[in-house]
């Protein structure tokens, strides 16, 4: 199948160019594969939901933010480490995801896209000023010992602590692929994904089956903002840039394909890393998933006409 | 509304519009260019809302138009009266190559797209400091027209003008026929022989040049450019609470909300001075969930149902 | 005189073959039925010939120049045009301008000669009231609106897709008698896509048949409708 061989060659030559890179500047690509597991288990999520709900949230970073001022918060106020908050922080996002959805979004499913695509907006605005309005737009940040934890080989001396991203973002795909493939309620959602009604037929409520999804995405987007306050600093605005990476990359993987986000986030990755390590390009590292997009866009609409 | 009243309530408003200078002072000016500008960039964004397309990026067309206003007139040695033009063809000229790359696939992929643009000629701009001054900015020898309040008044009115001429425009041209049809049903549209790839770029390169033109006259009437101030959401957040709350796919609509939420923002500002942006965001949430039409909207709705009650 | 035809279309879908290898010709004047089963490939052949899918395989001239790859909207300007069922009426334009669409995007008229020419389109359907509203109008009257759309690209070729479904006896009869005019008028090659066969057996000169995507059959449909393989397609077979 096409499929298959269009796979194989890109896997082939992200090979090639990790060889180059090991030999060349291996840090590129460990801080790449690092960067990439950050943002895999962030667009994770958002691609769950574009594929069952089929909205997207285009406050998806914004809740992550939220997740982590909270843990921030909560971790400031009573010394416990951000890492214990994990798991508080994912349930409490969740709920709060959860009555978001049913207060809003939920109204919105029947109408128009752009009522969507207007509706979410307007809430990642109404949570990124209202963080703004409470805390102000002072940057915020934790320190942390373990978060400088590096490795020596030989002349090789890099930060490890980031590697938590990519067990994050392995865990996450293949823990979905298991939850949709395995278990009733999984396979419950992936039916009303791919035919609401027949789903509904069926005897699946789509209506719960949505909000739960949707907490479901929430609640790992919400570890995520705990697991991100270990190492960087926060303030309103750090969730957009999140939010339009992870539509780039679900975008790049297609809609449904969630091992293919982390095929995409390494590529996201590497290439930010790559531009990052030199000087005269440091700059331009953050465009890269906006030149990602158009050539998504652009190869899509060839690929349209042709069929 | 009575044809005839609405013609008289539009002369009334342009005469008073024009005269402002002559009665009130520098201050209310200043009140009433803000306003002016936002409910032009209001209005801009509703003409490619009419073809069904949403932009996140007004704040990035505007913000180019004033970069490329303040630097036409620093590096180009151009006249600041001509750096205006200059920042709306340079804003439609970066519409037009945006534009050719993602308008073949629409909606969410155009809107993200759009989104994303603000940030990336921030990006730009920090990386070709030398050129454009970075993060802090350039400056200006001197404001336009001497800065004075009325007369830059006068110049911000005539950028409404221009936004409102052209949305009149597309509401009695083809544009109306185009842009509805495409909006109803791209299908439909494309068999009664709409081109409409061609008319969405068309649509955005217009409403994208305004913007720049825009950008440039609040450049220039500023003196001064950073990235933090003609990037800021505002640009983007306030013009689409307006059009909304006043009621899309109109002109009234957003003449309408500007009025209503320009005034509200300068108290607001004076109240909250961090995240007052709150209120737009809960403003188009409310909005879109419950009165998706609009003040306009709910205003025809009433009188319908006030028609219907007639014996 | 031939003015549409097509030769081995074929349409894929992911593995499952909607239009199965389909080649017939459309000539001026006649009207041609298009029936079949329910999932026959019906509205995706016509979909193919308008131009809103590609196909996967084959030919489709228009006036002996190849269409194939063309676009929807240049195969209407060359005189292509086709109904669609409406689900919802579309609102923010009145009855006269969704007329007027095809006029002057088709057909690249002004807005004036626009208004002019589908006014008195509107007024051979038999349509009145022309600003209305499109949400408050009767179902004959959606369709006729429909028609009058796809009659604004002045066309040469038609495509009428279930224009007669949810309509009585009456307004069938008048639907009927009105095509026949305008068809005969207009000298059109006009397909018709119908579920209802009394309304084939009248309007039409000539009926092709698909059944999973193929041609099966062809002729004056007093002929195909006693077509044994017709038979079974409709009844007897897959459900």
């Amino acid at each position: 199948m096409a499929m298959k061989r269009r796979t194989t060659i890109l896997v082939a030559l992200g090979l090639a160019a990790a060889v180059i890179l090991v030999l060349w500047k291996p840090t590129v690509l460990i801080y790449g594969v690092q960067q990439a597991g950050l943002y895999a288990a962030i667009a994770i999520p958002m691609g769950l939901v574009l594929g069952i709900v089929h909205i997207v949230n285009l406050a998806h970073g914004e809740f992550m933010m939220v997740a982590a001022y909270a843990t921030y918060f909560a971790c400031t106020a009573s010394g416990m480490d951000p890492l214990l908050a994990i798991v508080p922080a994912a349930a409490v996002t969740a709920a709060f995801g959860w009555v978001v959805f049913r207060l809003t979004i939920r109204r919105a499913l029947k109408a128009p896209e752009l009522n969507q695509l207007i509706l979410t907006f307007g809430i990642g605005i109404a949570m990124s000023q209202g963080i703004n309005l409470l805390f102000s737009s002072q940057t915020r940040k934790i320190s942390l010992d373990y978060v400088s934890s590096s490795l020596d080989i030989g002349e090789l001396s890099f930060g490890t602590w980031s590697f938590v991203f990519v067990a994050v973002a392995i865990l996450y795909a293949y823990g979905l692929k298991f939850f949709l493939t395995k278990t009733t309620t999984g396979k419950a959602a992936m039916a009303v994904g791919q035919n609401p009604r027949g789903a509904a037929i069926v005897g699946i409520d789509v209506d719960r089956t949505y909000g739960l999804v949707f907490a479901l995405a929430l609640a790992l987007v919400g570890a995520m903002g705990a697991l991100f306050l270990t190492k960087s600093a926060i303030f309103p605005g750090v969730g957009a840039p999140f939010t339009m990476k992870s539509f780039c990359l679900v975008a790049m993987a297609g809609v449904g394909n969630i091992p293919g986000i982390l095929g995409a986030s390494v590529l996201l990755g590497v290439s930010e890393s790559f531009l990052r390590a030199f000087r005269e390009t440091r700059g331009w590292a953050d465009i890269v998933f906006f030149v990602l997009i158009i050539a998504v866009i652009l190869g899509r609409s060839l690929k349209w006409r042709k069929s | 509304m009575n044809r005839n009243l609405a013609r008289i309530l539009a002369v009334v408003a342009g005469v008073l519009a024009v005269t402002l200078p002559a009665l009130v002072g520098a201050y209310p000016l200043q009140v009433a260019r803000n306003i002016m500008m936002y409910m032009a960039l209001a209005i801009t964004w509703d003409m490619l809302l009419r073809s069904g397309q949403i932009s996140f990026g007004i704040a990035g067309l505007f913000g180019l138009g004033a970069y490329a206003s303040i630097l036409g007139v620093l590096r180009g040695g151009m006249p600041s009266w001509l750096s205006i033009p200059f920042a709306a063809i340079f804003s439609g000229a970066a519409a037009f190559l945006i534009g050719l790359a993602i308008l073949r696939l629409r909606s969410t992929y155009f809107s993200i797209v759009t989104m994303a643009l603000g940030e990336i000629f921030r990006i730009v701009i920090h990386n070709l400091h030398d050129f454009t001054g970075g993060p802090e900015g350039v400056v200006l020898q001197g404001v336009i027209l001497g800065g004075d309040a009325g007369k830059l008044y006068w110049l911000t009115l005539a950028g409404l003008a221009v936004a409102l001429g052209a949305s009149f425009w597309f509401e009695k041209s083809k544009f109306h026929f185009a842009l509805t049809a495409i909006r109803n049903n791209e299908t439909s549209a494309k068999s009664s022989g709409v081109n409409i790839f061609n008319w969405l770029l068309l649509t955005f390169v217009i409403t994208s040049a305004i913007q720049g033109m825009l950008g440039g006259i609040f450049v220039q009437s500023y003196g001064f450019a950073t990235p933090d101030t003609v990037f800021s959401a505002d640009f983007t957040l306030l013009p689409l609470a307006i059009a909304l709350l006043g009621g899309i796919h109109s002109t009234v609509g957003p003449i309408l909300g500007a009025i209503l939420l320009g005034l509200a923002a300068e108290w607001l500002k004076l109240q909250i001075p961090y995240g007052h942006l709150i209120v737009y965001g809960i403003i188009i949430i409310i909005v879109i969930l419950f009165m998706p039409q609009g003040l306009l909207g709910l205003a025809r709705k009433t009188v319908r149902a006030a028609d219907r009650r007639k014996p | 005189m031939t003015k549409l035809k097509t030769k081995g279309l074929t349409r894929r879908f992911m593995g499952l073959v909607a239009v199965n290898n389909v080649s017939f010709t459309m000539d001026e004047g006649e009207i041609l039925g298009i029936i079949g089963p329910n999932g026959a490939g019906k509205t995706t052949f016509i979909n193919l010939v308008s131009g809103i899918i590609m196909p996967s395989e084959g030919k489709i001239e228009y006036k002996g120049r190849d269409i194939t790859y063309l676009p929807a909207h240049e195969r209407a300007r060359m005189g292509i045009a086709r109904t669609y069922q409406l689900i919802h009426p579309l609102e923010n334009l009145s009855l006269i301008e969704n007329v007027m669409v095809g006029s002057i995007f088709a057909r690249g008229n002004g807005l004036k000669a626009a208004r002019a020419k589908s006014t008195e389109l509107c007024g051979e359907l038999g349509l009145k009231d022309l600003d209305r509203d499109t949400s408050r109008l009767t179902i004959l009257e959606i369709k006729k609106m429909e028609i009058a759309r796809a009659l604004a690209n002045e066309p040469e070729v038609l495509f009428l897709d279930e224009v007669m479904a949810g309509l009585n006896a009456d307004e069938t009869k008048d639907l009927i008698a009105t095509v026949q005019k305008i068809a005969k008028e207009r000298k059109l090659a006009v397909g018709v896509v119908e579920h209802v066969m009394g309304v084939i057996r009248e309007l039409t000169h000539r009926v092709i048949v698909l059944e999973a995507g193929e041609l099966i059959a062809e002729g004056p449909y007093e002929e195909v409708s006693k077509n044994p393989r017709v038979v079974e397609a409709y009844l007897g077979g897959a459900a």
